[in-house]
């Protein structure tokens, strides 16, 4: 298996050779952009075509770490722009594989929300522009919980039993059950991540489904009557069944930001300036919002956004930077007690 | 298996060979070495000698995940053998007509892929699903039975799966049974039972116990079923392995653990040649 994907990685590569090379030979009108696929809308990236006249060549991974892996070969160059997650961006700005940003070159900069600046993978601002943010919520049903939900705390309640649905991320649930204790998601001591499992054991009971993929589904159906889940899962549940709410959890969110930049030898980084700045724009960044379906992180788009998905897209304004709390990277050796805590949470759940 | 007249056959076989070396001994050697390595901090591994991934396994979390398999394989394999053991025995008596008709039905299902046949099963089972209306219309049932996302229902995906293999073992080797013994079981004064118990089922018991490791050897590893029917809360050293690999990047705990799966697997084969004292797998040659 680990040759057959090696073969395959090798086969990307050469692949991804030859696009650099087709990148060179084109000439400056071409902007190499790497990311996940499916996350701008088609006209947005024609739009930006026409108006600049750079062609974009779209460049897919699957997994962060295949990125990492990837521009590690590369050597910071062959990718204009990169649109990763927080913490794998953390690595590449360690690594040196990503450039300073001249923010001088993106006149849209000052329509960022404040909010998703700072953080801990690029706390000066120096390096990233933020694009999506993922922000954990609990979604639910109100006629099956027979009541309002205020925080995770609520999900332990004896009257949820074998109704809650979980995510299948160990960061993002026992980091749930951190905050019910009153931690924070990134504690590195064994002791406090141990008693997040202890917890977590309490509400094995009312655990119905943990799972990844469309987990919206089983809400929707009525499979089970309150879920925690990624952004875009909510916000597919929400509009698919109006009378389903969301809750912004009392003891904090939790949220992922996936961010752009410019990987250090990128072939044409005035390109990368140019959609960067194209997409900041207020009314482009509102559309791109509105088709990814994770919280807008440029507070000019928020009023941009149409009235029905608002609610779902942008944070109360009531909140602070002290409400939220990004998940970062931990130590190898906190995070196998995550995994050990998460082993015996799932097996405990019958 | 013969050895004498293979210089031939030999060279024909020479790609078959440099095929099992690059894509199945390899990596099995990579998986190897890969066990005894060191998680990097961040991503990846580094390579330095450690026992500590096997040590891992020994914790009593990990260990019960490999209880939970043999458990979940047992159970499987005891209403695989109810259901396909008489399935394949009269199957065997039919016409040569209806032995066609039948062995085409059973392999219909396998034209679709068995991932897609897995997700007919969460249609059947979720809540307001077919199950659900069935008997909610006939009056048996009130409200949902709520089946998904439970053990039974795992169970239920983890037979279905398999039990065709058991069929196809069990009818193989009761197709060469000489039906004519059994009479003359039956002439000597043998009662129905007895003529099957001594007769019939000594016979076919090869068949039998190759559909039993047909059986319990893939349903170690056919952990995607427990996933999907099963809500992932019955964790399977196959969905640990790959949480491992996928999830948490810890890749030398994950080869580890595949290493240790690979070694419970060989000895439950070891074990069946030496109870049945056979050396090929009756009804796969």
């Amino acid at each position: 298996m680990k040759k057959i994907i090696a073969l395959f990685l090798m086969v990307l590569v050469c692949v991804g050779a030859f696009a650099g090379c087709s990148g060179g030979s084109g000439g400056n009108g071409e902007l190499v952009l790497y990311t996940w696929e499916g996350m701008f809308p088609q006209e947005v990236l024609d739009g930006f075509t026409e108006e600049t006249g750079i062609s974009i060549n779209y460049a897919n991974f699957d997994y962060d770490e295949t990125m990492l892996a990837r521009l590690e070969a590369a050597q910071g160059g062959e990718y204009d722009l990169v649109l990763a997650d927080d913490y794998i961006i953390e690595t590449v700005i360690q690594e040196g594989l990503a450039q300073k940003l001249d923010t001088s070159k993106l006149e849209n900069w000052g329509s960022i929300n404040p909010l998703y600046q700072g953080q801990f993978y690029d706390p000066a601002d120096e390096y990233t522009v933020p694009y999506g943010a993922g922000v954990q919520t609990i979604v639910y049903d109100p006629e099956v919980v027979g009541g309002e939900l205020t925080g995770y705390a609520d999900l332990w309640d004896p009257a949820l039993a074998g109704n809650v649905g979980l995510i299948a991320n160990y960061r993002v649930i026992n980091g749930m059950a951190l905050k019910v204790l009153g931690k924070s998601y990134n504690v590195e001591e064994a002791a406090d991540i141990q008693a997040a499992g202890q917890k977590l054991l309490e509400l094995a009971p009312n655990v119905r489904l943990i799972k990844d993929d469309n987990l919206q589904d089983d809400l929707i159906s009525g499979e089970v009557g309150a879920a925690v889940m990624y952004t875009s899962q909510a916000t597919l549940a929400l509009t698919t069944r109006p009378d389903l709410k969301v809750v912004f959890p009392e003891e904090g969110i939790g949220f992922g930001i996936m961010a752009s930049f410019i990987p250090s030898k990128a072939p044409n980084p005035e390109a990368a300036y140019k959609f960067i700045d194209y997409i900041l724009q207020p009314d482009v960044a509102a559309q791109c919002f509105e088709f990814l379906g994770y919280y807008c992180t440029n507070k000019d788009a928020e009023e941009k956004i149409s009235e029905e998905v608002r609610p779902y897209l942008t944070l109360p304004d009531s909140f602070s930077k002290e409400d939220m709390e990004m998940i970062e990277n931990i130590s190898a050796e906190a995070m196998e007690e995550h995994e050990k805590v998460w082993t015996e949470f799932k097996a405990a759940c019958e | 298996m013969k050895p004498k007249k293979k210089n031939k056959g030999a060279l024909a076989a020479l790609p078959l060979y440099i095929f099992t070396l690059v894509f199945v001994l390899g990596p099995l050697l990579y998986m190897l070495a890969l066990s005894f390595m060191t998680r990097a901090e961040t991503w990846g591994v580094v390579p330095e000698f450690t026992l500590e991934n096997y040590a891992n396994i020994f914790q009593p979390v990990y260990l019960s995940t490999f209880w939970e398999s043999i458990k979940l394989a047992a159970l499987s394999t005891v209403l695989v053998v109810l259901i396909g053991y008489p399935f394949g025995y009269f199957m065997a008596k039919l016409t040569a007509k209806w032995k066609k008709r039948t062995m085409m039905l059973l392999m219909i299902p396998f034209w679709t892929s068995s991932l897609l046949r897995l997700y007919g099963w969460i249609i059947i089972f979720r809540a307001g699903g077919v199950l659900d209306s069935v008997l909610m219309s006939l009056h048996i049932t009130s409200g949902p039975l709520k089946l998904l996302y439970t053990y039974p229902a795992v169970v239920v995906g983890m037979v279905y799966a398999l039990v065709p293999f058991m069929i196809f073992a069990v009818y193989s080797s009761a197709e060469k049974l000489d039906f004519s013994l059994v009479e003359a079981a039956r002439d000597l004064g043998a009662t129905p039972f007895k003529a099957f118990w001594t007769v019939s089922l000594k016979l076919t018991l090869p068949g039998l116990l190759s559909g039993v490791v047909l059986t319990f050897v893939p349903s170690m590893g056919l952990f995607f079923i427990a996933d999907i029917l099963g809500g992932n809360k019955v964790v399977l050293v196959g969905s640990l392995i790959q949480e491992q690999l996928l999830k948490a990047h810890n890749w030398p705990f994950a080869a580890a653990l595949s290493v240790a799966l690979l070694l419970l697997t060989t000895l439950l084969l070891f074990l069946y040649r030496k109870a049945a004292g056979v050396k090929d797998l009756e009804g796969l040659v």
